[in-house]
């Protein structure tokens, strides 16, 4: 280990910290670091693909000889199959395999059996024709139904429904009552959130083609080959290396596509049974109901604050569904975000017979956000304080303080007194603030390979997967960086589990997990090709630097890039690393805050968010550009849960009513909002290239600012996602 | 993906009426409702009529009569008619406002008026219900929130289209072609309520299609407000249409019909006469007050009561002097 | 799945009960002896797979598919034009706009047998070759998407509003965009791509 000084934090607010940093790493960035290609505004090195049509989806890949497979999925909440048959459907014109998956099945949409046929039409005709003798039983749900003692058992046996507890390290009740008690303001609020669904454009999917060696190739439409890999050979019972899984681009990535999905199975088991390539792509109907879910949450807060406006206690009891699992948990923010000396939380997660959840984007974040920023808001307006002013009083993150700052100058936060009646006539609005709260740092474990060869072309390669993030053109941008390239004279190949390891992408981990890596085998890469041409630079390779597509010396003498690698010995040079441990740095996650101003029509109720302010951190920028469409994309996800999305399930069958995408509303050009980012860029100094993850953080805090905001405009909060017209004239007395 | 059929192409009205005669015939116009409906296995014809292929059916004509659209006319090409914009603002309007422009630039005027409703119990494979020729309304007591306030029962689908009570407003009159010739019918009378046919929301007889919508010349003020949930494409949630003729600052002939909150193009008679009764300006109130009376609203939907009104209450507005 | 299918209905059977769309005569059987008439006047296609010319970027193509098959199975399936997607397959988020004569169409809900004689323009067929158009180089610069799979649904509605609007304003563009889903959301950059091609022109 190395000992570096680096200077870090945010303009207005540096200070040097010592790290201790990996010898074969090279010196971490800093706030210091003058940097050519890094933190430009670059388009997406794939960008001509994606506008031709030449970029190609795993629902676009075609195989000699393949099948199209279909899945029969139970139409009922509840049910077990008393005997199922074939015959018929194995009988029909193109079909080559059927399979059966289950005998039971715990939700609508819950995959029964399987089949593959040359053609989508010839596999749904077979599905059809598919004969099952079916035995209803009975189901739940609905969410408080579920907890009741006398409710179907959703997992069967003697397993309650409802598994709960308090949280570690949570305060006693009787210590909150007594905190509350003595508080000067104290709030008590029932905050509820629907079930959403991913609605990833492409839908999970797989082809799966089993090579002569009996070893496995499948194409996923996944976050995460590694995961896709290990759980096929899992199933298959074959060593990892036999399996090769590939992803080049993804039609969207929001947590749904981090795991195996079953579809993946149920492909390699087809392919395998007909002796063909098989591709199972899910309808859209399939992916609303069995594609997973941000789960539900009921959360009862109850918040005081003494006279100077400090928190004196959180309390959060809540629960939540998210169908046959659990993951319904939103505690964190609640945990986390503010300074609180008495905390109690206690969560239940509560299962019912339909579709099961999965991590989405800040997975428990955006729901708890909602519930903690509101409280918030009404504590702060019983105190008679200043929402920002409250807020800042009980954060002790600069950074946040500082992005408040800033977000509000640019939001008019001066002038939100008089906002409600400038709407004019019939229309009120409002402007409402909220915290995000993020770790984003990444960690240790990922591989990058550098490989240079005697033409000068660079190839980086990573088993990492760009879902629409712009990884592929962040890793040629740091790798671009460390050889004094542009970005597009590097060739990125991810997407293969035959190349270093990398993790699945969620959690807001590549670019803090995957840069520092591909930072490092650059570095050791152009090590390599500087021992190579130093001779002809008269002096030796640690002298040397990569400059402006030339390789320089002490005294200023150069040669050319394709000049330098020339000098290579053999083909080319070849250099892995391994992202080492952060380093202390400066602070561990990401904060950020998001303002947004709203107009609501009281005649109809109907909400229209006008502009959202979003300040955001996620130290080092490598491409604002990208960085800014993330947070875009987070922001209008967020409006979408905060104003449309729900699954609505029929309680009488337990089957889901929205399946599609006009009754399941997501926001579309018409609810965009003005967007205005303001990005502090941030030197944290944890890894080499000190970036970290924005997937997540921009999604935290929209939800909760949009309420606070209609809460403003109209003077009513509206506790209950989403706020639909009829909760907004329900609150306004009109209904 | 659809059950198997046999494709036609009608070449003339006449043979169209033949073909749609046969057993299990449908009728395709731009396709997007019928194919929705077949792709959820809750229509599967055996034969599938192309009315597009007849030429001429897509004809928007000013005659002395008034307007014709031929049954294939594109929405489209209805909100962009320079000509029937200025003549019927409503309609076009009403057009502009259907789903979204890929929608409107395939779906077709006829399609528009004859579509089938949203309910999503009706539309899912999975649910039996009266309207599907089974028992009952499983949306009673289920799911509701966007169902009828009006005319309900024993079904309480929303009548979803837009330009049927613009149409009904404007006292249009529907041409409709069968294998026993032709008919024509004033558009309100088209449409039943269930009622009398828990079925079917409309009336033809076997082999009937509708042929062509006119428009009476008569000189009218018209204009359509569709309230949605989600503004950039989206069924209403209660839509209004007006047409009529503004004398100062009244109106002395006015129809009032609302749109996506009964089984049929509601048309409201207390609204059309607080609305010649008063200035427009205080007309605004007792119309939409009126428009409603009647509304028996189901567990979850009361909310849309105070949305009618208000698509009545901006319809009314949108004839004042700015 | 025909769980709660009406009592003692078969697919067949409830349809003979229910209207239909524009019309439609369910009732009153036809002689077989008209049947074949028709059938001998070129009529009738399918329900076996049908021979069929589509004109698609310029190019005439012969397909051989179902009457039941859409265009977009045929470009997909047929003619590995895999750049439309199928993502709702119901016409609601407009990944698989191609323009057919000169408009914005859902391809998935559009017959293929639809399209015969028509001038159909898909996401292929746009730039010449190198040469992107200049709606695709906009979203390249503006970063008009994220993940893509909405992309080239969103380029060909881009397209098709330009060619009818040359100049929109930005309600003009959002809502000539209402047709195109974005999950990912990059609508604001899709706006700029837009308003920034327009100009380009």
């Amino acid at each position: 280990m190395a000992k570096r000084t680096l200077r870090v934090g945010y303009p207005g607010n540096y200070r040097e910290v010592e790290v201790d940093s990996p010898d074969a790493e090279p010196a971490p960035w800093d706030a210091d670091s003058k940097l050519a290609v890094v933190g430009k505004r670059s388009p997406r090195l794939e960008g001509a693909d994606k506008v031709t049509g030449k970029a190609k989806y795993t629902a676009d890949v075609k195989l000699e000889g393949m099948l199209i497979a279909r899945v029969l999925r139970s139409p009922y909440a509840r049910a077990t199959v008393r005997s199922i048959g074939f015959a018929k459907a194995l009988k029909m014109p193109g079909v080559k395999a059927a399979i059966e998956i289950a005998k039971a099945a715990r939700f609508q949409g819950d995959p029964i059996a399987a089949v593959a046929a040359e053609t989508e039409a010839q596999a749904e005709d077979a599905v059809r024709a598919i004969e099952v003798d079916w035995a209803v039983e009975e189901h739940v749900v609905d969410l408080e139904e579920a907890r009741k003692p006398n409710a179907p058992r959703v997992q069967g046996g003697k397993n309650p429904n409802e598994r709960g507890g308090e949280a570690q390290n949570t305060a006693a009740e009787e210590a909150c009552s007594s905190a509350l008690k003595k508080s000067h303001a104290t709030v008590d609020i029932t905050f509820t959130t629907p079930v959403v669904t991913h609605s990833c454009l492409e839908s999970h999917g797989s082809v799966a083609k089993w090579e002569s060696d009996g070893s496995l190739t499948v194409w996923d439409s996944t976050q995460g080959i590694f995961a896709v890999r290990d759980g096929l050979a899992r199933g298959f019972q074959l060593p990892a290396e036999k399996v090769r899984v590939l992803k080049e681009h993804m039609g969207g990535g929001f947590g749904s596509k981090l795991g195996m999905g079953q579809h993946s199975m149920i492909a390699a088991r087809l392919a395998r049974e007909a002796k063909a390539p098989v591709k199972l792509m899910l309808t859209r109907k399939e992916e609303h109901l069995a594609g997973g879910n941000r789960p539900s949450s009921v959360q009862r807060v109850r918040a005081g604050a003494d006279k100077e406006g400090k928190l004196t206690c959180l309390w959060l009891v809540s629960h939540g569904t998210g169908g046959i699992n659990g993951g319904a948990n939103c505690a964190a923010p609640l945990m986390s975000l503010y300074n609180c000396p008495v905390r109690r939380v206690w969560h239940a997660d509560v299962m019912t017979n339909a579709g099961g959840a999965a991590a989405f984007r800040a997975p428990g974040h955006v729901q708890g956000m909602f519930a903690l920023e509101g409280a918030m808001d009404e504590l702060a307006g019983k105190l008679g304080l200043d929402p920002i002013e409250f807020r800042k009083k009980n954060d002790s993150n600069e950074m946040r303080h500082a992005e408040y700052g800033e977000g509000a100058k640019v939001a008019g936060w001066e002038g939100r007194a008089q906002l409600p009646n400038a709407g004019g006539p019939g229309k009120a609005r409002g402007l409402g603030v909220a915290a995000s709260i993020w770790g984003g740092g990444g960690g240790p474990g990922a591989q990058a390979r550098c490989v240079i060869s005697r033409d000068g072309a660079v190839e980086i390669q990573c088993g990492t997967q760009d879902i629409g993030t712009g990884t592929r053109t962040i890793i040629a941008m740091i790798a671009a960086e460390e050889l004094g390239l542009k970005a597009d004279q590097v060739r990125v190949k991810l997407g293969d589990t035959t190349l270093p390891y990398s993790h699945g992408s969620g959690g807001s981990m590549t670019a803090p997990s995957v840069t520092p890596a591909v930072r490092a085998a650059a570095a050791a890469a152009r090590g390599r090709v500087f021992e190579a041409c130093a001779k002809a630079l008269k002096g030796n390779a640690d002298s040397l630097t990569a400059k402006d597509g030339k390789v320089v010396a002490k005294d200023g003498t150069s040669i050319s890039w394709a000049e330098a690698c020339a000098k290579i010995s053999g083909a080319n040079v070849s250099e892995q690393a391994t992202r080492a441990q952060n380093f202390k740095g400066y602070r561990d996650g990401t904060a950020g805050c998001q303002f947004a101003e709203v107009e609501v029509d009281l005649e109809t109720g109907h909400v229209q968010v006008l502009r959202v302010v979003a300040v955001h951190d996620c130290g080092r920028v490598v491409n604002p550009l990208l960085a800014e469409s993330q947070i875009n994309g987070g922001i209008i996800q967020g409006l979408s849960y905060a104003l449309f999305e729900q699954r609505i399930l029929d309680d009488a069958s337990g089957r889901m009513l929205n399946t599609n995408f006009s009754d399941y509303r997501i926001a579309g050009p018409k609810e965009v909002p003005e967007i205005t980012v303001v990005l502090f860029d941030v030197s944290n100094g944890r890894t080499n290239t000190g970036v970290m993850g924005i997937g997540e953080p921009p999604i935290i805090p929209t939800p909760a600012a949009i309420a606070n905001a209609v809460a403003h405009a109209i003077g009513k909060r509206i506790s209950d996602l989403p706020i639909t017209p009829d909760k907004v004239l329900a609150a306004l007395g009109k209904k | 993906m659809t059950s198997p059929f046999t494709f036609w192409d009608a070449r003339t009205a006449e043979e169209a009426a033949t073909l749609l005669s046969k057993k299990g015939a449908m009728a395709l116009g731009g396709g997007v409702d019928l194919l929705g409906e077949m792709k959820e296995g809750i229509r599967s014809p055996e034969h599938v009529v192309n009315l597009r292929s007849i030429p001429g059916l897509d004809r928007i004509q000013k005659a002395e009569r008034g307007w014709r659209i031929g049954a294939t006319a594109l929405l489209t090409d209805i909100a962009d008619h320079a000509d029937l914009r200025k003549d019927l603002p409503g309609l076009a309007e009403a057009a502009a406002a259907v789903a979204t422009p890929q929608i409107r630039n395939q779906g077709t005027i006829g399609g528009n008026l004859a579509q089938r409703p949203r309910c999503w119990y009706y539309r899912s494979a999975d649910f039996g219900c009266v309207k599907k020729g089974g028992k009952g309304c499983p949306a009673e007591k289920g799911e509701n929130r966007y169902l009828a306030i009006l005319g309900g029962g024993p079904c309480y689908i929303v009548h979803p289209s837009d330009c049927a009570p613009m149409l009904v407003a404007l006292d249009a009159r529907l041409f409709l072609r069968g294998p026993a010739g032709a008919r024509d019918l004033p558009i309100a009378d088209f449409y039943d309520l269930p009622s009398k046919n828990a079925l079917c929301e409309f009336t033809l007889k076997p082999g009937e299609f509708i042929e062509a919508v006119e428009v009476p010349a008569a000189p009218s003020r018209s204009t359509f407000v569709k309230l949605r949930e989600k503004d950039s494409f989206d069924f209403a949630i209660a839509a209004c249409a007006i047409a009529g003729k503004i004398e100062g600052d009244h109106f002395t002939e006015a129809r009032v019909v609302l749109g996506g909150v009964a089984p049929i193009p509601w048309r409201s008679a207390s609204a059309e006469a607080n609305l010649l009764k008063n200035t427009i300006a205080d007309a605004v109130e007792p119309a939409s007050n009126s428009a409603v009376e009647g509304a028996k609203p189901m567990s979850q939907n009361a909310w849309k009561i105070p949305m009618a009104k208000a698509a009545v209450a901006q319809a009314i507005r949108s004839f004042l002097p700015r | 799945m025909p769980a709660d299918r009406p009592e003692g209905l078969s697919r067949r059977d409830f349809l003979s009960v229910t209207g239909a769309l524009a019309g439609a005569g369910m009732l009153a059987g036809k002689s077989s002896a008209e049947d074949e008439d028709l059938r001998k006047a070129g009529g009738g296609l399918g329900p076996a797979p049908v021979k069929f010319g589509l004109r698609v970027n310029g190019n005439d193509h012969e397909v051989t598919a179902e009457p039941r098959a859409t265009l977009l199975d045929v470009l997909r399936d047929s003619l590995d034009l895999t750049g439309a997607k199928n993502a709702c397959d119901r016409g609601e988020c407009g990944a698989c706009t191609v323009i057919v004569d000169g408009k914005a169409v859902y391809a998935c809900m559009m017959l293929a047998l639809q399209a015969r004689g028509r001038e159909i323009r898909t996401i292929e067929g746009l730039a010449k070759g190198e040469d992107l158009h200049p709606v695709q180089a906009a979203f390249i610069e503006k970063d008009g998407y994220q993940c893509g799979y909405c992309t080239p649904g969103q380029v060909m509605a881009t397209v098709a509003l330009l060619e009818k609007t040359p100049s929109p304003s930005g309600d003009q563009i959002r809502a000539g965009l209402c047709g195109n889903l974005c999950r990912c959301a990059a609508y604001n950059r899709i706006f700029e791509a837009a308003a920034s091609a327009a100009k380009a022109k």
